[in-house]
């Protein structure tokens, strides 16, 4: 392990109850928690690397894999679900020809569903790099992400 | 641009949803062009439905309100000339049910102003507290009748009072923030708004059972409100509030990482101690082993945020508004399919009618039910609309009042559907540790997955219902033993929608997609094509004809459609290559 | 601190403060079966196998973590409470995979411990071999031969190729030691027993009564012991002088026949009934079933021609040409049969497709080999004498919608029919139960037993082909067994075991893909299936030499290699099958996905099979409290929760001078490559 590269982690307390929050940090810088931010996570928090997976495997929010520029997050929430977010995922999907929880080829999107965003009164709504946007319709999902693909 | 004279103060809400809906460029765009007027962010009052939100305060001390402010220059100038578009007032249905006493500061004052919260009575609460004895501020907690708003409902002052009882080294109180119900955004709206207010119940909740240990456990998706707590303990810090009968208390932050099931007490612990988080037996309960074995008391956001104002104005004064068993306000969070969502305060045994169609604006021939406690609760049909809203009623109806996340319904859902999107959200939250949770769930799911595919069968009915009740009877912990529940009240309540999934293989709803069709109107085409060239698998003939066989039942036709001529009809309906 | 006293099932007991329900059941003798609790570790309450009953509340409580309150009333053995532990554990089978027992075992209409019987050929041991054989199989030089191999049909390794050649190492296995291999036999009881029929089912029956401690006599309507084995089947499947081996064995442990003593005729079951303890009936199926055409009486029939041959030791004159209608096993034994005297044409008629045909897929490709012609989709409407000869008018067919058989009807084609020429038709078209009239028979003729118990009234049992209808020798010889427990059963009084087993299966070889295969033991062979070794076809066209000689030692080590040997390690120890079989949960009750967690052999003395885990985290916690060492780990959550190691890497070397886990593993997640 290079002792350099996780120096931020030292603002952390290194005792495990910290381990999550130290691989929050690691996915804020990174986008996503690699192998060897498993290990350094083990190291830092004196754990096993096994439970550091363990741990992270748990969560919903870490990533193992590299995300896109624009991180996707289309809401599943209730309010969402029975305003017809099964068809904003499709319109994403179908428009960007990636599935849920895919990157397309360079790794300018990301998809993902999310459990809520709390914006209910605005359903169905959506995320891209954490910027909300509500009341989709298929018009205003295609236009959001065609303005995102021209950035 | 004009800008009024008569203006003193300007107030955007940039409260998440006020951000989502354009909030942040219409406060730009207002920067650019006011001059020298004072232009303040504000939290979320709740009216979701109007967002975004700019209150205009005149000299003469009036407010105007604009609603759905649009972020280009000449919705800006309307706002500064105080021109009449977009003027919002209350509607009456709201003004005259609702009562806001928890969320009376939210959407008034800056949310990160320590000064503008203690303008307006923010710490006299603790202020008082700390010149009286612990257990007479448990006391007034209890004469208060306050039940946790967490959705268990267990009364706050007993609570309170087994944590003071405990002798250790150190105690802990853990705020639960963890809002994990998807579709509900009370404690985000409170936490957002008024983040000191919550602190301030959190500190009085330290000297009354000896805490001096502080967390708040909150989700990683509510980013502004970890912002807002956060630059509010730092107030405090500054202040030397957090010093009390002299001990210096430590009041932690920490992000959940997206798991449902940390909602539950013991599984929140562990995970607050890095682990995975799954729940444990209990006993032994958390106040008497909980985090790193310490005693440990938990509450939630709106239960904490309940504290100042009963300290501050007398448990008696809170209990004079309510039901028998269920005393004070509660916060709703209301969306769904209703003209006005948003986020409401109302007294205690408030009927479900008065909250879905006087204060959420829904046309009561369009709502079918009303979902309360999320993924935990239960769908309550409109024929039980007179119910009161209180903790006790709604569980005799198979529901639970939760968190305050209220789902209406329209009359065009599917019910069986929405058990399954239930289903599946607990299914893929089940922390995978007991049999009936893991297992159970999974084989309840997949049986609903095949009824709304159209390959369900009468018996699976029957196995919803007694492996419902197994799992709810056979699950450690509370995730396990609710799970079941959107099955179960729906089985109870909309039990002919099942059987004509089962037995005709029909959604009446015209939701499941394996049993609807999809149409082309012939007669009212205006042949523009945009069907044609939007369907992304082709199912759309040059005759303008669908081909169900293709057809993915994705709607983008239906919703392209310029003139409404696509729609969904009932299985059978549709065209079928290979037919005439 | 003080008792805590509560009520257990009805019975005022104390607990230590700190004792759960379950520490004080056990010392109340209450038994209340768990999977995940393991008194080395912490408390993990996952699996809710041990629910109990809190009476007053009517919740249900893990009693592994539940202590109990003064007053409380706990069920622990009512109705209710199994039906919840039933049903956890129905859960727990329902993503459950693996085999309990491997397909080749639970194919033998025997149930022969088929996988350790090849494996003890593996490893060289064929004694080892014969003695595994013949705990279900007391005819295995026979069987050996003979048998349609339900077991190969079954084998996993059809996945990737053809299956492992089981029923080879039966026979040498028998051909090496059966003559001087004596099981134990225990000492006999005052009773005996009358066996009507010397065939399969009645040999079998005798054996199994003789090594329960019961003396048989065998009765048998010919001259010599046997049945089809001797007067069916042809010498060159199975040579005579090996049955004759394979009887002597049968006297050597003093069965005693008395042959030529026919039911109804020399012999009255009335009288037999009371002279013995108990009467087995497994007379077989020696009536001829019918051609149902003109002038069938024109045609010989071909068990009974079989049976003139077979009492000519063998021989007889030329048929010329030959015609046989059918297309069963004693249809091939006919052609094949009338090759070896000496026809210059052999035809087959028949009236589906090969594909349809009853006979198993080895006969009708030696009957190719050694010249047979196949008449398929033809049914003969008549015969007649013309010149000396017989012509037999037949009719071409189709095939149509299936029947009741679920092979394809065959229906006849307008204006097709044509005559053929032949010197002997023979008709091979089924047999039937000529039952005497004092033995109850069902609408088609097979004595009407209880189909649980084989019982038919008073102290007669019957198995075997009279009450099957025509089937295999392995499955004559399974009837047997079973009415030999059964008449043990009758004369001692005593109850023999019933077998209420649970197997939990990863699916018949034909839904599988090669991926799909689980490879428990090190070295698996990936060669192909090892070649029967046949004698010459010229010798096997004009003579009624065996077929095929016996495959040696070595090559049948080489093909045990072969073998998957797929069953579960832990089947004799494994905690969820036993608990399930004692509630009664079944693994089809509850049907769902299964996760496809692969399996990891890469350890060189350990194997997880990941797919079996019931996610209790006992190794888990082993691992990290009691060993201090933390290699596992639960990773995701929800129904794809599983146990694994630090990136999926293999567990360490070291593991194997440990090896806590796998003691405490309560299925065969995690065992030693015991194979």
């Amino acid at each position: 392990m290079e002792q350099t590269e996780y120096d931020y982690l030292k603002k952390i307390a290194p005792e495990p109850g910290n381990l999550i929050k130290g691989l929050q940090a690691i996915q804020a810088r990174e986008g996503y928690v690699s192998d060897d931010d498993i290990r350094a996570a083990a190291t830092y928090f004196s754990l096993a690397e096994v439970e550091v997976e363990g741990v992270l495997s748990f969560y919903a929010q870490f990533k193992r894999n590299p995300p896109g520029k624009y991180r996707i997050c289309v809401c599943d929430g209730t309010a969402c679900h029975i305003k017809g977010s099964a068809l904003i995922l499709d319109w994403v999907s179908t428009e960007l020809g990636i599935k849920a929880g895919e990157t397309d080829a360079k790794k300018l999107f990301s998809l993902e569903t999310v459990a809520c965003l709390g914006c209910c009164s605005l359903a169905p709504v959506m995320s891209i790099n954490g910027k909300v946007f509500g009341n989709l319709d298929r018009k205003a999902t295609v236009k959001i992400l065609k303005e995102h693909r021209k950035k | 641009m004009m800008v009024s004279d008569k203006i003193k103060k300007i107030k955007v809400g940039t409260a998440s949803c006020g951000i989502a809906a354009g909030a942040d460029e219409v406060l730009e765009l207002l920067r650019q062009y006011v001059g020298d007027i004072t232009i303040e962010e504000v939290g979320c009052v709740g009216h979701c439905y109007a967002e975004p939100l700019v209150d205009v305060e005149t000299v003469d001390g009036t407010v105007i309100s604009f609603q759905h402010v649009p972020s280009t220059v000449a919705g800006v100038e309307n706002v500064l000339g105080l021109g009449d578009r977009g003027r919002f007032t209350i509607p009456a249905g709201r003004r005259n049910k609702e009562l806001h006493k928890v969320i009376g500061l939210a959407g008034k004052i800056c949310p990160t102003s320590f000064e503008q919260y203690v303008e307006n009575g923010g710490y006299d609460g603790l202020k008082k507290a700390l010149s009286m004895i612990p257990q007479a501020v448990i006391d007034e907690v209890r004469k208060s009748g306050l039940r946790g708003r967490g959705g268990g409902g267990f009364p706050t002052g007993t609570k309170w009072g087994f944590m003071a009882a405990k002798q250790a080294e150190q105690k802990v109180l853990i705020c639960n923030a963890d809002e994990g119900d998807p579709g509900a955004f009370m404690d985000r709206s409170l936490m957002e708004s008024v983040p000191h207010q919550l602190l301030e119940g959190m500190l009085i909740g330290a000297y009354a059972t000896g805490a001096t240990k502080l967390f708040i456990y909150c989700r990683a998706e509510y980013p502004l409100a970890i912002k807002h707590l956060s630059i509010a303990i730092d107030q405090i810090y500054e202040k030397r509030l957090n010093v009390i009968a002299g001990l210096e208390l430590e009041i932690v932050i920490k992000e959940g990482a997206g798991a449902f099931v940390c909602g539950e007490e013991t599984a929140l612990i562990h995970s607050l101690e890095g682990k995975r988080g799954t729940p444990r037996f209990r006993p032994p309960f958390p106040t008497d082993s909980g985090w790193q074995d310490y005693p440990t008391m938990i509450n939630n956001v709106e239960t904490l945020a309940n504290i100042p104002l009963i300290v501050r104005e007398g448990g008696e004064m809170f209990a004079s508004v309510g039901t028998e068993g269920s005393k004070g306000t509660k916060l709703f969070a209301l969306a769904g399919d209703l003209r006005c969502p948003g986020l409401v305060e109302v007294p205690m045994g408030i009927t479900l009618a008065e909250i879905v169609f006087d204060i959420g604006g829904a046309n009561p021939a369009e709502v079918k039910a009303v979902q309360t406690g999320g993924p935990s609760g239960g769908c309550i049909p409109v024929d039980k609309f007179d119910t009161p809203v209180d903790y006790d009623s709604l569980k005799s109806l198979g529901a639970i009042m939760g968190s305050g996340g209220m789902i209406v319904i329209g009359k065009q859902r599917c019910m069986v559907e929405t058990a399954r999107y239930f289903l599946d959200f607990t299914h893929r939250e089940s922390c995978g540790k007991c049999t009936f949770c893991r297992v159970g769930t999974k084989r309840m799911f997949e049986t609903l997955e095949r009824i709304t595919a159209g390959e369900g069968v009468p018996e699976d009915l029957d196995f919803l219902e007694e492996m419902g009740n197994k799992v709810r009877s056979g699950s450690l912990c509370g995730l396990g033993q609710t799970a079941p529940n959107p099955v179960l009240v729906t089985l109870r309540y909309f039990r002919s929608e099942y059987e004509s999934h089962v037995r005709e293989k029909q959604c009446g709803a015209l939701v499941c997609n394996a049993l609807t069709d999809v149409l082309l109107d012939q007669e009212k085409c205006i042949k523009c094509k945009l069907c044609i060239k939007n369907c992304p698998v082709n199912a759309v003939s040059e005759d303008f004809v669908i081909d169900n066989t293709l057809c993915v039942r994705c709607d983008t036709c239906i919703e392209i459609c310029p003139k409404k001529t696509i729609y969904r009809v009932k299985k059978g309906e549709g065209y079928y290559r290979g037919q005439n | 601190m003080d008792k805590i006293n509560f009520i257990l099932d009805g019975k005022a007991v104390s607990a230590q403060p700190g004792q759960t329900i379950l520490d004080v059941a056990k010392n109340s003798d209450i038994s209340i079966p768990t999977l995940c609790h393991n008194q080395k570790i912490s408390r993990t309450t996952s699996c809710f196998v041990c629910v109990v009953k809190d009476v007053k509340s009517g919740r249900f409580l893990p009693s592994c973590s539940a202590c109990p309150v003064p007053g409380q009333e706990i069920d622990s053995s009512s109705d209710e409470v199994k039906n919840m532990r039933r049903t956890a554990l129905e859960l727990l089978l329902s993503e459950h995979t693996g085999d309990c027992e491997a397909p080749c075992t639970i194919a033998c209409p025997a149930h022969a411990r088929v996988e350790e019987y090849v494996r003890a050929g593996r490893k060289g041991d064929f004694l080892e071999c014969l003695k595994i054989v013949k705990e279900r199989i007391p005819l295995p030089m026979s069987i050996g031969r003979v048998c349609p191999r339900f077991c190969e049909k079954d084998c996993r390794k059809n996945v990737t190729g053809e299956p492992v050649a089981i029923n080879d190492f039966k026979r040498l296995a028998a051909d090496l030691y059966y003559e001087t291999y004596l099981e134990e036999l225990p000492p006999l009881i005052d009773k005996q027993v009358a066996i009507v029929g010397a065939g399969p089912a009645g040999l079998a029956t005798a054996y199994f009564l003789r090594r329960n401690g019961i003396a048989s006599v065998v009765y048998d309507q010919m001259p010599q012991p046997g049945g089809m084995l001797r007067y069916g089947i042809p010498e060159y499947r199975l040579p005579k002088a090996i049955l004759d081996k394979e009887l002597a064995h049968f006297n050597k442990i003093g069965i005693k026949f008395e042959c030529s003593r026919k039911l109804g005729a020399d012999l009255s079951l009335k009288e037999l009934k009371q002279k013995f303890g108990a009467v087995a009936v497994t007379i077989g199926c020696w009536q001829p079933g019918s051609m149902r055409c003109e002038g069938e009486e024109l045609a010989v029939q071909g068990i009974e021609w079989l049976e003139k041959i077979a009492l000519n030791n063998w021989q007889g004159e030329n048929p010329g040409r030959v015609i046989v209608v059918g297309g069963g096993n004693t249809a091939m034994d006919c052609l094949r049969t009338a090759i070896r005297l000496g026809s210059p044409d052999v035809n087959c008629f028949y009236r589906r497709t090969e594909a349809e045909m009853p006979a198993e897929g080895i006969e009708i490709q030696e009957a190719h080999e050694e010249g047979v012609k196949f008449n398929l989709l033809t049914a003969p409407v008549g015969l007649r004498r013309e010149n000396g000869h017989i012509v037999m008018t037949c009719q071409k067919m189709e095939l149509g919608e299936p029947d009741a058989s679920g092979r394809r009807r065959p229906n006849p084609v307008p204006g097709s029919e044509y005559d053929v020429e032949a010197d002997l038709v023979i008709a091979a078209i089924g047999q039937k139960t000529r039952a005497t009239a004092d033995l109850r028979a069902t609408k088609w003729g097979d004595i009407d037993v209880d189909q649980e118990t084989y019982h038919l009234e008073d102290n007669v049992f019957a198995a075997g082909d009279c009450v099957t209808g025509a089937a295999t020798v392995v499955e004559g010889v399974a009837g047997g067994r079973k009415i030999a427990l059964g008449i043990v059963d009758f004369l001692t009084g005593s109850k023999h075991q019933q077998e209420k087993v649970i197997n939990v299966s990863r699916g018949h070889w034909s839904s599988l893909v090669p991926d799909d295969l689980v490879y428990l033991r090190n070295d698996v062979s990936h060669e192909s299936r090892v070649k029967m070794d046949f004698i010459p076809l010229a010798e096997r066209c004009s003579t009624f030499s065996e077929v095929t000689h016996t495959l040696s030692e070595e090559f049948m080590r080489k093909e045990g290699e072969r073998c998957l040997e797929c069953s579960c390690t832990a089947k004799a120890d494994c905690k969820l099958k036993s608990i399930s079989e004692e509630y009664g949960a079944s693994p089809e009750a509850i049907v769902g996905e299964k996760v496809k967690s692969g399996y990891d052999n890469r350890h060189p003395t350990i194997i997880r099979d990941r797919m079996k885990c019931i996610k209790c985290g006992i190794c888990v916690k082993i691992c990290k409290e009691v060993i201090n060492r933390n290699l596992l780990s639960q990773k995701q959550r929800g129904f794809v929760t599983s146990v694994g190691t630090a990136f999926g890497e293999p567990l360490p070397d070291s593991c194997r001078e440990c090896g806590a886990c796998i003691e405490e593993c309560p299925v065969g997640a995690l065992d030693w490559k015991i194979k």
